[in-house]
């Protein structure tokens, strides 16, 4: 992580899910995850309403098939999905 | 007028409010500028990106443009750079959401317009460089009908 606040600066309650997630995964919690967590009232709060409206709310595609598009949409941008 | 995007807008418009809205690092209206410098027009957005706000840094819009055109190219030195030249990580965390944002949006209203069979806008980036998804014009050789 390229910014030392997201990486580390999280508040109390993102900082206790994050320890939580470490500790039931056992492994590195991803970048992405820190990334929605800090300061989730600016970004990370309204990013997860709205994906998980698009990837798990009502929609004439699959769950599967939605996952495979953000696969493939990811591959194509050269980003880890 | 910004939440156009189909039937997801409301979530849209949440999302766009709080990053752009909120109070931050950055003022609303360096947000705003960095947002629309990262979301080429359409039909959708072609009357938003003239916000008449505040100057982007050269150095900051060099990295906005990279974010925006291929985020995969940014390095350790890009983020070093600017928080040598005072930049700090909020300041940076916001810029780098919100130019992420403006070009996710340009990227959707592009793809619904193209859904809806009208002509593609221009891409005021282009300027940059060829998006590495953007098809050749030519095409490729030996593929074209």
């Amino acid at each position: 992580m390229r910014l030392h606040a997201v990486e580390h600066g999280h508040r109390l309650p993102q900082r206790l899910k994050l320890m939580l997630i470490r500790l039931v995964s056992r492994r590195r919690v991803p970048d992405v995850v820190k990334t929605l967590f800090y300061r989730p009232e600016f970004f990370g709060g309204p990013m997860c309403d709205w994906t998980q409206a698009v990837m798990r709310g009502p929609s004439p595609w699959s769950v599967g098939e939605r996952e495979l598009f953000a696969a493939f949409t990811s591959r194509l941008n050269q980003c880890l999905f | 007028m910004d939440g156009r995007t189909g039937r997801y807008a409301a979530f849209t418009k949440r999302l766009l409010d709080s990053v752009l809205a909120t109070s931050g690092h950055t003022s609303r209206e360096l947000r705003r500028a960095v947002l629309a410098r990262a979301r080429p027009s359409s039909p959708l957005s072609g009357t938003e990106s003239g916000t008449g706000g505040e100057d982007i840094a050269p150095d900051l819009a060099a990295y906005v443009d990279k974010v925006a055109l291929h985020a995969y190219k940014v390095t350790d030195e890009d983020l070093a750079a600017l928080k040598r030249a005072g930049n700090s990580d909020d300041v940076l965390f916001e810029a780098t959401v919100s130019a992420a944002l403006g070009a996710a949006l340009g990227r959707l209203e592009r793809g619904l317009s193209a859904l809806r069979g009208e002509a593609s806008p221009p891409d005021p980036l282009s300027k940059v460089g060829p998006h590495p998804l953007t098809p050749s014009p030519s095409g490729r050789g030996g593929t074209q009908e």
